[in-house]
């Protein structure tokens, strides 16, 4: 039986094209799946998503993956989940609408916590213009109890970057993880460096040790996710939806149950330092901070150069992932300063988070636009001045 | 000397803590599960080096008491699924245990598609004409005119012909036969086990509790499994039968198999 | 000395390959002149009616915001794209156009370059190489590339079939700005 292993090294290390490259971000975040060792890719056509299908089904077959283009995007994510448990690391690539018909594929991998990462160029209403309206579709999407991992790229470099984060944290946790990317990074060409192979840190799932009689397919403490098992060696494991139990039998043991879905859930609650990432850029004087996440961190940054030439001290806290809220991070800077703007391209959803977790130690300001396009800075500027007369 | 204890040997592919199984009294699924087991041994297969898969329905819990790598409670994915799995391990036998809603229902694209690709797999589908485990509401397998529990009036729908289906899509090897026909099912499963390529066993099965109560107005499994065996007929009587008498039924037997190139995903040869 | 950064905007009509120079123009300052660069295009509706326009943010350090809201050079390679986007050059910026393509110039521009890259293709033996005739321009009078670095990022990036063509328009274009002096230290 011939298993397709992520990354047999030697072969991999002629994956990566390592250099300097002006790369379209939908490429660079192919680049980046292939470099964690992407062997499997399916997915359905929606613009603004399809350079991404289109490298991968050039790239897949060069580096001995798989491509398909499934009927429709249940295909795409339930292909992707049957290949997750039969060993390989896999990716799927969609844009808002066609990422409402994937989060029943995506509960299914919730559950029985299968790593697959899903790559979201959102976009607005049938058509390409940028948009971050799915930003609760990303969390919330499917039913069932769990916690999603949803990081944020702001350039085709991050595009490149995150994509490889998202494979680790998806094989550390066992957890979907999801790409969050829209138009204008997407379709944004920009300078790529690819460093050499032997720099590029991965984690690869774990694979049991124990013989068949001993696994617990589902026996993992309540912080951590279980190992695998190979398909088709007698390991005999049940991968059902339904609640199951250490060994995979369908439970409905209420106690079961609820140690399932404490586990599921546990796991990603309880290492959210390992987890979250965010970065500040000049907020070590700063009295107001931009908070933001994805692209809008670019004319953010801008925004508080010229709030600053103009004598308003602002600086910025870049949340690289949104789920699970970094909270300590956006806790701290909510005690050092006397208000925050939550930017973003939509009507305002984030920054519910944010004042949630803000907790009434400084007003949140919403600085929101939904009109396709990404904020300039001196709009965001603008909005700065006039919350700080 | 006590009497022996007479154990089924087919049980060493089943799971015990598993059973008692779930299925009610009379059901055709524990007859499919026999059948599908008799395959095995006659082909001295392992379902532990094998995957099952399961949707939802009660046919998808056929693969729950078999000793195998199994995949289980999403309605209509199966064939999705497998086509990942397949990509990664195309030498790992996949075999699908699916209802006839899970099938050419909700999942009624996976499967024309898989059909079209043919996409080296077996699928064992269990036509009971209702959708059994929701309490018996009308399928697109359901003949006309039944009442159902959401055909209260008599069906006002044509009903799939799947065998036909399949093969116009694309199946390379299809064949249709009853539970009141073991030695044919277990054959025919062995031959779906032996073929390279999309395989569609599609076995007409009684469901007493539902289709039989509501459409037939009988619970009795033998009198719905009658009522099987009076509207199907044997495909080779087919030129010796009239229209008129052939209205209404469906034909049984091995409709096509066939070598056919398999399914592999893009590939760079061409 | 070029000042940094450089917001360029091309606009023409679809075909005429305005993407691809604005493409490779980012192509060569990054990976052969160690720049910074940011290349994006209409899409959507407003792609729509024919008229295409890329932009092209070039820097000496990472780029923040990817719009720019006034460009400092814009090239015009067709009237109606000319008429949509003049509005969006600075006043103190710099216009390039085909004289041949953009005849009606309603907003004078102080500094207008005025390059024949469609003759200059025609003359070469192929119109469509027009947009290789700009981008040679460009390099030259931007002064930001070495003209064999540009060469290299055309044979990697054209079809082998049209590499010699493409090749001796790119020269074209910088023989032009050459023998016209013409350079933008903006």
């Amino acid at each position: 039986m011939s298993i397709i292993r992520a990354n047999q090294l030697d072969a991999w290390e002629k994956c990566v094209d390592t250099g300097v490259h002006f790369m379209l971000g939908n490429y660079a975040l192919v680049e980046g799946a292939i470099s964690a060792g992407c062997n499997f890719f399916a997915g359905y056509p929606i613009t603004p998503a399809n350079e991404i299908s289109e490298r991968m089904s050039q790239r897949l077959p060069q580096v001995g993956g798989k491509f398909v283009q499934g009927e429709d995007e249940l295909c795409s994510v339930f292909a992707l989940a049957g290949a997750s448990l039969a060993g390989a690391k896999v990716m799927t690539a969609t844009a808002s609408a066609g990422f409402n018909y994937m989060q029943e594929g995506l509960g299914y991998c919730y559950t029985i916590e299968a790593p697959i990462v899903i790559a979201d160029v959102m976009r607005t209403r049938g058509d390409n213009f940028a948009t971050y309206a799915d930003v609760y579709q990303l969390r919330y999407g499917c039913s069932g109890d769990y916690e999603a991992i949803v990081v944020c790229p702001a350039s085709v470099q991050e595009l490149y970057d995150y994509t490889i984060w998202a494979f680790n944290l998806a094989e550390k946790y066992r957890n979907p993880v999801i790409v969050m990317s829209e138009a204008t990074i997407a379709l944004m060409r920009e300078r790529l460096e690819i460093p050499t192979a032997e720099k590029i840190e991965l984690f690869n799932r774990k694979y049991t040790t124990a013989a068949p009689a001993d696994y617990l397919p589902f026996g993992a403490p309540e912080n951590g996710c279980p190992d695998f098992a190979p398909l088709g060696k007698g390991y005999k494991t049940i991968y059902s939806l339904n609640p199951h139990n250490e060994k995979g039998g369908i439970d409905w043991d209420p106690d079961e149950f609820e140690r399932l879905y404490k586990r599921v859930c546990g796991k990603i609650r309880e290492n959210e330092d390992d987890i979250c990432r965010t970065e500040s850029f000049m907020m070590d004087d700063a009295e107001y901070a931009i908070v933001t996440y994805g692209s809008e961190t670019r004319p953010s940054i801008e925004a508080a150069q010229m709030a600053r030439e103009s004598g308003i001290k602002v600086g910025v806290l870049k949340l690289c992932n949104i789920w699970p809220v970094p909270e300590k991070a956006i806790r701290e800077v909510a005690g050092n300063v006397t208000k925050i703007f939550a930017v973003e391209m939509n009507m305002g959803r984030y920054v519910n988070e944010i004042t949630r977790v803000a907790g009434g130690k400084c007003p949140v300001v919403s600085v929101t636009k939904n009109r396709g396009q990404i904020h300039t800075s001196a709009e965001i500027f603008r909005a700065i001045r006039e919350e700080t007369k | 000397m006590g009497e022996e204890l007479k154990i089924n040997p087919l049980r060493k592919f089943l799971r015990k803590e598993k059973l008692p199984h779930f299925f009610c009294a009379g059901c055709g699924c524990g007859q499919v599960l026999n059948y599908y087991t008799q395959a095995l041994d006659a082909l001295n297969m392992d379902p532990e080096k094998m995957l099952h898969i399961g949707g939802v329905g009660c046919t998808a819990r056929i693969p729950i008491y078999l000793k195998t790598d199994m995949f289980h409670g999403v309605h209509g994915r199966t064939l999705a699924w497998a086509t990942g799995v397949k990509m990664t391990q195309p030498d790992l036998p996949v075999v699908i245990f699916a209802g006839d809603g899970d099938l050419v229902s909700i999942g009624g694209n996976h499967m024309i598609q898989s059909c079209r690709r043919n996409l080296d797999v077996t699928v064992v589908m269990v036509n009971n004409m209702n959708f059994a485990m929701t309490g018996g509401q009308v399928a697109p397998t359901t003949p006309e005119e039944s009442v159902t529990m959401t055909t209260p009036y008599g069906s006002g729908e044509p009903r799939f012909d799947v065998c036909r289906l399949a093969m116009a899509a694309g199946a390379s090897h299809v064949e249709r036969w009853t539970t009141a026909q073991p030695v044919q099912c277990k054959l025919a499963m062995e031959r779906a086990l032996q073929h390279k390529g999309f395989s569609l066993i599609e076995i007409v099965s009684q469901c007493p509790t539902h289709y039989g109560r509501y459409a037939l107005k009988t619970g009795d499994p033998v009198k719905v499994m009658n009522y099987i065996q009076s509207n199907t007929y044997a495909k080779e009587q087919s030129e010796r039968m009239t229209d008129e008498e052939k209205e209404g039924k469906l034909p049984l037997g091995m409709f096509i198999c066939e070598e056919k190139p398999v399914y592999a995903g893009t590939n760079m040869a061409f | 000395m070029l000042q940094y950064p450089q917001k360029i905007s091309l606009c023409g009509f679809g075909g005429q390959g305005i993407i691809l120079t604005a493409v490779m123009l980012g192509t060569a300052a990054v990976t052969k002149g160690g720049l910074y660069a940011v290349q994006t295009q209409s899409y959507g509706s407003e792609a729509r009616g024919g008229q295409c326009q890329a932009e092209l943010i070039i820097d000496k350090s990472p780029i923040n915001s990817p719009v720019a809201e006034k460009k400092n050079l814009l090239v015009a390679m067709f009237q109606t794209a000319y008429e949509k986007y003049i509005t969006t050059l600075s006043p103190d910026g710099v216009l390039v156009i085909d004289p041949q393509l953009v005849t009606d110039l309603s907003v004078p521009v102080e500094h207008t370059f005025a390059i024949p890259a469609t003759q200059i293709a025609v003359d070469l033996g192929n119109r469509m190489a027009a947009n290789m005739v700009v981008l040679g321009f460009l390099s030259e009078c931007l002064g930001i590339l070495q003209e064999n670095d540009l060469i290299d990022v055309v044979k990697t990036q054209v079809n082998p079939r049209f590499v010699e063509l493409n090749i001796k328009a790119v020269q074209a274009g910088i023989a032009y700005a050459k023998e016209h002096d013409l350079y933008y230290h903006g």
